[in-house]
Order: C-alpha cells, then structure tokens, then sequence
C-alpha cells in the first residue's frame, strides 16, 4: 500500500511541474466569473442543485416537525438547523467552483490517507447508537469517516487513471490500486461496521475502472468471483443465515412478525406504510399520518418514504426525474472536461449522487437491507449535506472548464 | 479506440445503467407499493394510525304489553388493555407479570391466558365485560399504580359497558330469552329480535401518533353508539304471573315429571298475552339449574353409566376410566338439564293433542257438511277396525250419540265415525288448511314441525287406521302453539291468525319503528260452523266432558285431552300422558284462548279433565277479569254471586255498618273510633254475597292478621264455612255446581298471612271424568 501512495505521490509532484509549464495557456481557458453565463460554472446544473436543494429541504422540515415537536419541543429544530448547513453549504460550494480541481491531484493520496486515519480513529472512539463506530465528533460537528471514503477513493481512483490513462488496460495500473485501495478500505469499514457504504465503495471502484478504460474481463471476472462466492453461500445455507441477520430484511410486512424482529423492521414496516398509502397523488403536502412517531427519524434515511406518502408517486417520479436530469448534466459536463482527470473525477462524484439516490430508495422500499444511506439534498445531516454540496462545488469547478453551452 | 474514445463510450454505458436501470427499478418498485400494494399498505397504515375504540350500544328494552319493564340494561364498564404499550425486553416482562397478576386478582381471570393476552402487539384487547363498581374502583387503582411505578398510561382503560337485568327473573323466561357474554341474545326475542335490540356500537376513531397519544392537532371522529330499540311484547305481565302461579302449583299437585306448558293468546289477532313454560329458569342466571338437578347429577354412578350406555359394564374399567366416564356423563347431563330449562316448550315439544284435536274433527266435518242433526255414531266401548280394536274410555260405551254428544262425551268411536266421513283426503286438506303442517311463523326461536303420517315418502298418505286415530288425536305430533292457534280459529269464524309475541318496536329516541299488526292468514271454516262449534264446546264445559274447564261467571268454550307419550318417563313400567285442555271465552264472543298442558302428571289422575282443566278454570277465573271480560252469570250462580264493596270510610260506624249490611256483607268492626277510615276488601272489591266486611275504625288493629288456612279438598260449602270463621272471603271459580266438586286450589297458599276481610279465590272441580 505504502509504494501505491508513493507512487502517487510521485506522479501528482509529475503532473504539477507539467500543469506549471503550461500553466499560460491552461490559466486563460478557465473562466473563473460566476455570472457570466456560457463561460462560468454551468447554469443548468446549479439550478437543478437548487430545485433540489429548496424541494429537499421543503420535505425535511414536512416530515420532521412532528418529530421535533414531540421529541426537543419545536417543531422547527431540524430546519433551522438544515437551513444554516444548506447556507454553508452554498457558501462552499461556490467556494469550491473557484478551486481549480487540477489542485486536487496533489491531494489524491492525502485524502486518502486521511480516509484510514479516519477509519481507524472511528474504531477507537465511543460507538454510537446500535454500537456502530460510524462517527467523529458529535452533533453538529460530527461527521461519519465512511463520507471521507467515498470521496477519497473517487478522487484516487480519478487521480490514477488519469495519471496512468494508458496502462489502465494492465493488471498492474488498471485493478490492482484500485482492488487495493477497496479492499483496505472495505477492511477497515467492516470493522465499524458499515456494509452498505461497503456496498457504495465497491460499487464506485468498478465504476472509475470501469470509466478508466479496465479490461471489460477483469470486471466480468470479478463479477464471477462474486457469483461463485455467492452461490457457495446459498448452498452452506450461510446466505439465508446472513439475510436473517439483516434485520429482519423482507419482513417488513409480516403479520405475525417475532416481537425481536419487531423494533428492527418496525422502521422498513412503516416506510411501507407510509409509500403505500400514498397511491398516486399523495396525501397532499404536510399531511402525512406516518411521520407522526410512526416512522421513526423521518427526516433521515426514510425522508423519501414521507414525500412518497404526501406527494405520491407523481411527485416521487417527479423528484428521481430531477435526480436523473442532475446526473445526465453531471455527466454531460464531465464529458466536455477540459481533462481525463476532470472527466473522471466528475463521472465518480455524479455517480455517487446516482447510486445514493437509488440505493436510499431500495433501501426504504425494503429491497435492500436497512442500511443507513442517506438522500442526497433531502436527508438531514449537517455533515452529509456539507460533503455533498462541496462535491457539488467539485463538479462546478470542472463545469468551468468543459466546453459546453451553460445556459 | 483511443482512451477518450473507450472513456466516453463507457461513461454513456454507466448513465445508461444508472438511469435505465437504477432509477427504471427505483421507479417500477415505486409504482408497485403505491399502485398496487397502495390499498393493503394503506389499510394497515390507518389500523395503526385511528385509535378505534369500540363504543357499546345500550341494548334495547323488553316491555310487556303495559310497559312493564321484562328486560334491561344497565351501565357497567369492560376492562380494555393495550399491550403494545409494554416496553420491550426485561423491563416489559416485569410489567406484563405485574399486569397479569393484578388483573387476575381484581377480576378473578387466568394468569395464564392473562399473560398471553400481554404479550399481543396490539392496542385492543377486552380483558373482562361488565364489571361492576367495587371492581371498577380496583381498577382505577391499578392505572395508578401503572402510571407512578411504570409510567404508562393507557395500558389499562375502562369503557362503558352494559349489563343485563331482568326484574321478573323467572317470568316468561323461554319466552324472553337471554343474552350472552358478549351481549347478544341466545334465546327467546332477544335472540329472535337481536338485530332490533343491539343496536349498532360506535366507535370512537382518532388520528394518534406512534406513541399512541391522541394528535393535538388533527381530527377525531366520534361515530356514536345507536341504541338499541325497545321491544313491546304481547305479553302481560299480570297474565303471565297468573298463568305461572296456577302452572306451577299444577305441576307440583299432579307431580308433573316433564314440565307444563300455558298458553293465553287472543283468538282474534294472535297476540300471545302468556307463553309459560313452568318451572323455567332465571333469567338473571340462566346457566344455574335447580337443586333437584344438581342432586341428580351429583348422584351420577355405575348404574346411570349402564343404563345411559356410556358402557356396559363399569367393572372393567379402571378407576380412572371411570370417572372419566362419570365426569363426562355429569358434564353431559348438567347440559341436557340447561337446555331442558330453556326449551320453550309450547313451540318447541310436539305430542299427540288426544281429544283436544276433536273440535278440528267435528269442524271439518261441519264445514264439510258429512254430520248434520240426523246422523248418529254408536259406541260399544270398542270400535273394530280390520285387526285392531280401539278403545273408548267408557268401556261400557255411549250408545247412540249425536256429533254434539260424540264431543262431549269425548268418544273415540264416535270420533273414528265421523273422521271415516270426512275421508282421508279431506282430512289431510284440512289438516294443513288449520295450519298443523307448517310452523305457525311465531316470532320466537325453536319452533318444532309437525310429525304427520307419511307412507311411501308422501306426507298425509293415510292408511285407514291412520285416519281412525288421527280423528281423536293420536298418533301425530304437533306443537301447543299450532294447537291454540288451530283452537282459535275453531272459536274465532275460522281465521288462522298469525301468533305472535311482539307487538310494537320502538327505536332509542321513542320513534316507534314498526307495528307489529294482526295478520290473518285464511278462513278454513265458515262463520256458521265456528258459532255452531262455540256452542257446542260451552255446552261440553257446563255439563260435557269439559265442565271442570268451567269459570264461573263466564261463557267458556273448551275441550279437554289425555294422550299417550308413548314413552315411560318415571321407569314405572307403563306410558305416561299429557294432560291438556284448551278452552276460550267468552263462547258466545271469544276474546282469549287458553291451553293448558302438563307433561307426564303422575299424581294418580293424569285425565286432561282431572289435571289440565281446572288449572285452566283457575287461571281464567282470574285472567278474564283482569282483561276486563264481561262477566255473565247463569241464574244458579246468582246464589254465589260476587259483589262489589261500596265505599264505607268516612261514614260512621253505625251508618257504614247498615250500609254493608245493607249490601248483604257481614261486618266486622275492628277498633274503637266512632268513624270508619279503613275497610277490607277495599272499594269495588269484588267479594262473595254474605262474604266478611272489616270496617277499622282506627289504626290499632292494622297490624291483625289472618293466617289462611287450607281450603283444597273440601266443598263449596264447607269452604264458605271455614271462611266465615276466619273473617275471609271465598271467590268460587270452577265447577262448584256438582254435587261432588271439592277445591282443588286456592289462589292465596294455606299458611299466607292477609288481612282479615281478605278475598281468597278458590277453584272447584268435580271428580276425573274420563276422555
């Protein structure tokens, strides 16, 4: 692992010297003003940001206020608060479009060295709820270290292939690191534990190979080895033993439902609940029953189920289509990069975004294990939200430099 | 490919994948749960969210025909527990053991079940119905335990609940029924009327949040309890207790084995003032048999196991076999005795009417026209049919009779005579046309059908020896209510007319509901033959086979029967009968009919003359004044006439004491006052000629009483006598013309204490005469 981050440490030193000498040229093509449409940061994309950011944050407070007023005694605890960290948020954001993302390459492996200074500092402070070792720090100021992962491996594995953009198709340059990289990482996360950021890791590894140019046969070998492991698993009958320990996963809707089965898919049960009573149309906007301590933490993991309740699945469609014009103008952007490492690093950020959004919702509609992954914009978190709207900020930067139309 | 080439065609590949499939997925599993799965998921979102507390609705009440209250309800509470409230883990087991227990000593229930019961996951669970106040304030004291030691509030609630009350107990207790433990009528009208009496319990539905309190924010919705209606029956209360008290004392004279059975009815709208079946049972208690019943089951042994055929012989069996065997057969029999007390017998038995059914005979021969003024049925005291020879009762035989004399001479052969002239098929037609074939429809449940002769699977194929005894009654079974009601029509001009129990329903607010009207069902003879049949059926109670069915005073019609059971009840090695009488008055204008039936008397007489019609004289001796029916003595007993008491108080003594004498009383002066303020009988007492007036004159003698003392078994006569010396009055009913008619029940028991003065209704009967 040490010679993995030397060397890039090494090739980011490389690629500074080169960005220096043709720093003129490279200076002049990024247009750094925000207003000056068709030059700056791209419109479309930060308006979708919006939409989704005002929508999102309309929703949390919808399904919070119950929870607030009957647990702290006011209704609008989660939305101050979710209005101060969107405000920073904004503020970091448009703080980081400014940031040259070509800065980041020197940072690739100090990022990720922090990711499992983080994963290991989680291991030895006090865990949390349910005895998971997921944050640092606490309240306002805490943040989960697996957030950190994420961005860490995106912004490596960015890094690497466009460092190495030509030997991706090697063993060597194209899936070791990043096996390596995953496997550590995944190590250190299966100690907190926190299988469904596993789950986004891996998913996010095998998506900057996959976008950097591996051998399609390593992945469908990889995919195998997976089958194969999997199958093992269901033949020792080790897999339903792992599924009855998921929580009680697809028994939600159990009548005669264990009463120690209960409280763990009493939450999967009422976001159910919830989805299903909103039909087509929804309930209409605040007036959904479930969020009244039925649904518990409706402005976390679960928002999505209370939208769906009030706002049915016309208004659900409406907020994934949303989502999905988001990831298309993300990826539209990152297409036009200026750069390989801007392409990349835009592809693994608006990935991300896609796969919490999916995943969230497999997750609340019980066909994933109740996990603990948050919706991008809509889930309140002080910590989430700030990564997300630098994240944001990153493709922003990128944006300034694709060659695309920004109106 | 060059690497932006390979780069940008996979970045198509991966949004691809992410939009197509991810967000496909994410929206198809959308649309499943809300569209498809949406109701079901719906559904049980609300059970959770509406709190749904069942309201009682206030069970209607039971009126007798004057508005006398037969059946009500009263407030009292159910206990309700929300288990989900538990915590979970130790701390929740702790709790359910403290609830359970708790529960099971102020309520008296099963630990056990209690405990099963805590750990239901749901908000609803009634732990007890209808308990009372001392239990109530229990647990009132128990929800505060809960809330200081666990604070839970809610885990235990009490809601209104309604109980039973029936203040007559005993009175009519096949005919009104009662409830179960969930308040829903088992027997009589309130099962019959059920969906009238409930009502429809509310609910009270309230949005409520996760925690189970009540939203302070958002709807309630309270779907209030409709009340039950009330019910107004056709019953008399007064008639009824009359019936029940000549009943009673007629089953314990005649020591009727199998219960007896009254009916009061009217003969022109089907109204049923009395409907008893005596002994009943307590309605306020009607899982609890007699002690006699208790006794016998408690002496259940070896030899109640062989004869009952449990097994044939107790000896091989091991100890513990046995009392396996004996407890069942006790369990069995403890049943047998509760469903014995409740059966209404007077539309749930069927017997043979015996003699009874000759009227319908001699009608269906009137109407058909086959008897007139000429014909003439002899009777040897045996009538041979083919192999067999029928016996009449008079086994020296009546010689040649007219119809009218076949009645009230009660003769079989007649009988066969004029049925072999009406012909089987005619008599088959009029059978049904009298209604004996179907269920009269009464609106009370348990109703029996009929058992008719049937020969190579077709009803009413009579064979010749069939329609023989099936002239005088025998060998077919119908119910007592198909009786009167075919009785009724006999005496009425020949309408069937409807039974029925309820007349009126009224709903919660007083709105009446539905009026139960007289429905009449056919004519089956003609007018003429019905006022021809009344006089012939007064004329056999005043000097036929029916005189001991004589009330004096009135103009009564009636017939009197004595069948065979068939079955030995007692084990005394011969048949038992039913004893029956049915009758109506006035004959000239019938207004009520009566039957009277007891099943298996085995008191020496079991003649429906000896056993059935004095009790039916009795009872109407009182039931036809208290329905005000005019009276209408014959000239012989104008000398037993009753007077009515005029109105003494206030005179002087010696004015009040001319006046009374004046009105031909006796007086006795009871007292030192100058003034009369007091008298006994009362004013329009209705008392003998020659009978006792005391006039008090102050109050010193008002706690003086009379000890009543036996008047049974003795005449006219003597019974007056005896009267006069204890300062009492002596009503006569029954046959008291006879030479030999002796007492044979009083209306106040030997041993009463009354005050002086005080009139004793006292019914005479002149020996068994054989039908």
């Amino acid at each position: 692992m040490s010679t993995i981050e030397e060397t890039s440490r090494r090739r980011v030193e490389d690629y500074e010297r080169e960005r220096r000498a043709s720093s003129k040229r490279g200076r002049r093509k990024i247009n750094f003003s925000l207003l000056n449409i068709g030059k700056g940061i791209d419109m479309p994309f930060i308006l979708i940001i919006f939409v989704l950011l005002a929508i999102g944050i309309t929703m949390m407070f919808s399904a919070s206020y119950p929870v607030a007023f009957y647990e702290i005694g006011d209704s609008y605890y989660y939305l101050k608060r979710q209005l101060i960290f969107a405000g920073i948020g904004l503020v970091i954001m448009i703080a980081v479009s400014f940031v040259d993302y070509h800065y980041y390459h020197r940072f690739a492996a100090i990022i990720l060295g922090l990711s499992y200074f983080a994963l290991m500092l989680v291991l030895v402070l006090p865990s949390q709820a349910g005895g998971v070792h997921r944050w640092i720090g606490v309240g306002m100021f805490g943040i989960q270290a697996s957030e950190i992962s994420k961005f860490a491996i995106i912004l490596f594995m960015a890094h690497w292939g466009s460092r190495y953009y030509d030997k991706m198709d090697t063993v060597k340059y194209g899936v070791l690191p990043g096996a390596a990289v995953f496997i550590s990482t995944a190590a250190l996360l299966l100690l907190e534990p926190h299988y469904s950021c596993i789950v986004i890791c891996a998913l996010l590894t095998v998506i900057m190979m996959f976008v950097s140019g591996i051998k399609i046969k390593w992945l469908a070998i990889g995919a195998a080895a997976l089958a194969v492991i999997i199958v093992l698993l269901w033949v020792t009958g080790g897999l339903t033993y792992a599924m009855q320990r998921m929580d009680g996963w697809g028994q939600a809707l159990n009548e005669d439902l264990d009463r120690d089965m209960w409280n763990s898919t009493w939450q999967t049960r009422n976001s159910l609940y919830a989805i299903g009573s909103g039909g087509l149309f929804g309930l209409g906007l605040g007036q959904s029953r479930q969020k009244y301590l039925y649904l518990p933490e409706p402005q976390n993991d679960f928002i999505f189920a209370i939208v769906c309740e009030e706002l049915g699945l016309v208004g659900a469609v409406i907020i994934l289509l949303i989502f999905a014009l988001l990831v298309w103008r993300g990826v539209i952007i990152s297409l036009r990069a200026r750069d390989r490492f801007g392409k990349l690093l835009g592809i693994g950020l608006i990935s991300h975004i896609g796969l919490q959004v999916i995943l969230n919702i497999l997750v609340i509609t019980d066909w994933l294990p109740n996990t603990g992954i948050s919706l991008p914009f809509f889930s309140y978190g002080g910590s989430s939200l700030l990564t997300l709207m630098f994240e944001m900020g990153v493709i922003l930067s990128v944006s300034r430099t694709s060659n695309i139309e920004k109106a | 490919m060059g690497a932006n080439q390979r780069l940008r065609r996979r970045t198509v590949w991966l949004l691809i994948i992410i939009l197509a499939v991810g967000f496909g997925a994410v929206i198809t599993r959308l649309a499943f749960l809300q569209l498809v799965q949406g109701e079901e998921l719906q559904r049980r979102a609300i059970e959770q969210q509406l709190s749904d507390t069942p309201i009682s609705a206030k069970r209607g009440t039971i009126y007798d025909t004057n508005g006398k209250i037969l059946a009500q309800s009263a407030s009292v509470w159910r206990v309700v527990m929300a288990p989900a409230y538990f915590d979970d883990g130790a701390d929740g087991d702790a709790q359910r053991e403290f609830v359970a227990t708790r529960l099971s000593e102020i309520l008296g229930l099963d630990k056990a079940e209690l405990l099963e019961d805590t750990k239901q996951n749901t908000y609803y669970v009634s732990v007890k119905r209808r308990i009372e106040s001392t239990e109530k304030e229990q647990i009132i004291e128990l929800q505060k335990e809960l809330s200081e030691k666990y604070q839970k509030s809610g885990l235990i609630s009490l809601l209104d609940d309604y109980k039973r009350y029936y203040p007559y107990s005993d009175l009519a207790s096949s005919v009104i029924g009662f409830t179960g433990s969930e308040d829903q009528g088992l027997w009589g009208v309130e099962y019959q009327y059920e969906d009238y009496l409930a009502g429809t319990p509310g609910r009270i539905v309230s949005a409520q949040n996760g925690i189970q309190t009540e939203m302070p924010f958002d709807f309630s919705q309270n779907i209030g309890a409709i009340d039950g209606s009330s019910l107004v029956l056709t019953i008399d209360e007064t008639v009824q207790s009359i019936v029940e008290k000549y009943m009673k004392q007629g089953v314990k004279d005649n020591q009727v084995l199998e219960r007896g059975v009254c009916i009061v009815m009217n003969v022109n709208t089907g109204e049923i003032l009395a409907m008893a079946s005596v002994e009943g049972f307590d309605l306020n208690n009607p899982y609890a048999i007699s002690d006699e019943q208790k006794k016998e089951i408690e002496g259940i042994n070896n030899e109640y196991l062989i004869k009952n055929k449990y097994t044939e012989d107790p000896s091989t069996l091991s100890t513990e076999e046995r009392d396996k065997l004996i407890s069942k057969a006790k369990a069995e029999a403890e049943s047998a005795a509760l469903s014995r007390n409740w059966r209404n017998k007077a539309i749930s038995d069927t017997y043979y009417p015996g003699s009874v059914f000759k009227m319908v005979t001699l009608s269906m021969a009137l109407q058909e026209g086959v008897v007139n003024k000429d014909s003439r049925f002899g009777c040897s005291g045996a009538y041979q049919l083919y192999d067999d020879t029928i016996h009449c009762h008079n086994t020296a035989g009546h010689g040649s009779q007219t119809y009218q004399q076949c009645l009230w001479n009660s003769c079989n052969p007649g009988f066969i005579q004029i049925g072999q002239l009406v012909g089987k098929e005619k008599f088959w037609q009029y059978y049904q046309a009298f209604g004996f074939s179907d269920k009269t429809g009464i609106d009370l449940p348990g109703e029996s059908d009929d058992q008719f002769f049937i020969h190579d699977g077709i009803e009413g194929n009579m064979y010749d020896t069939d329609l023989a005894v099936a002239s005088f009654g025998q060998n077919f079974s119908i119910t007592p209510i198909q009786m009167i009601t075919a009785a009724s029509a006999v005496a009425n001009g020949g309408y069937i007319v409807q039974p029925h129990v309820v007349k009126q329903i009224i709903d919660a607010e007083g709105n009446v509901v539905k009026n139960v009207t007289s429905e009449t069902k056919r004519q089956v003879i003609s007018n003429s033959v019905s006022e021809e049949m009344r006089g012939i059926m007064e004329e056999n109670c005043i000097s036929g086979s029916g005189k001991n069915g004589y009330v004096a005073g009135y103009r009564v019609g009636g017939k009197t029967g004595t069948s065979e059971k068939l079955i030995d009840v007692n084990g005394d090695g011969a048949d038992d009968y039913i004893a029956s009488f049915c009758g109506f008055a006035p004959a000239n204008n019938p207004q009520y009919a009566a039957l009277v039936f007891f099943d298996a008397p085995t008191g020496g007489n079991y003649y429906g003359s000896a056993v059935a019609a004095p009790v039916f004289a009795s009872i109407m001796s009182e039931v036809l004044p208290y329905l005000d029916v005019v009276a209408q003595y014959t000239e012989d007993e104008m000398s037993n006439i009753d007077t009515s008491a005029g109105a003494y108080t206030g005179m002087s003594v010696e004015d009040a004491t001319k006046e009374a004498q004046g009105d031909g009383f006796n007086v006795t002066v009871k007292g030192e006052g100058a003034t009369v303020i007091k008298q006994n009988p009362p004013t329009g007492a209705v008392i003998p000629t020659g009978g006792t007036i005391v006039l008090y004159t102050d109050n010193s003698a008002d706690a003086e009483k009379v000890t009543v003392p036996n008047f049974i078994g003795f005449g006219v006569s003597d019974c007056n006598y005896v009267a006069a010396q204890y300062g009492l009055n002596v009503s006569v009913t029954g046959t008291a013309s006879s030479s030999d008619s002796t007492a044979i029940a009083q209306s106040v028991a030997e041993g009463e204490q009354v005050d002086p003065g005080s009139v004793i209704t006292v019914t005479f009967a002149s020996g068994g005469i054989n039908d």
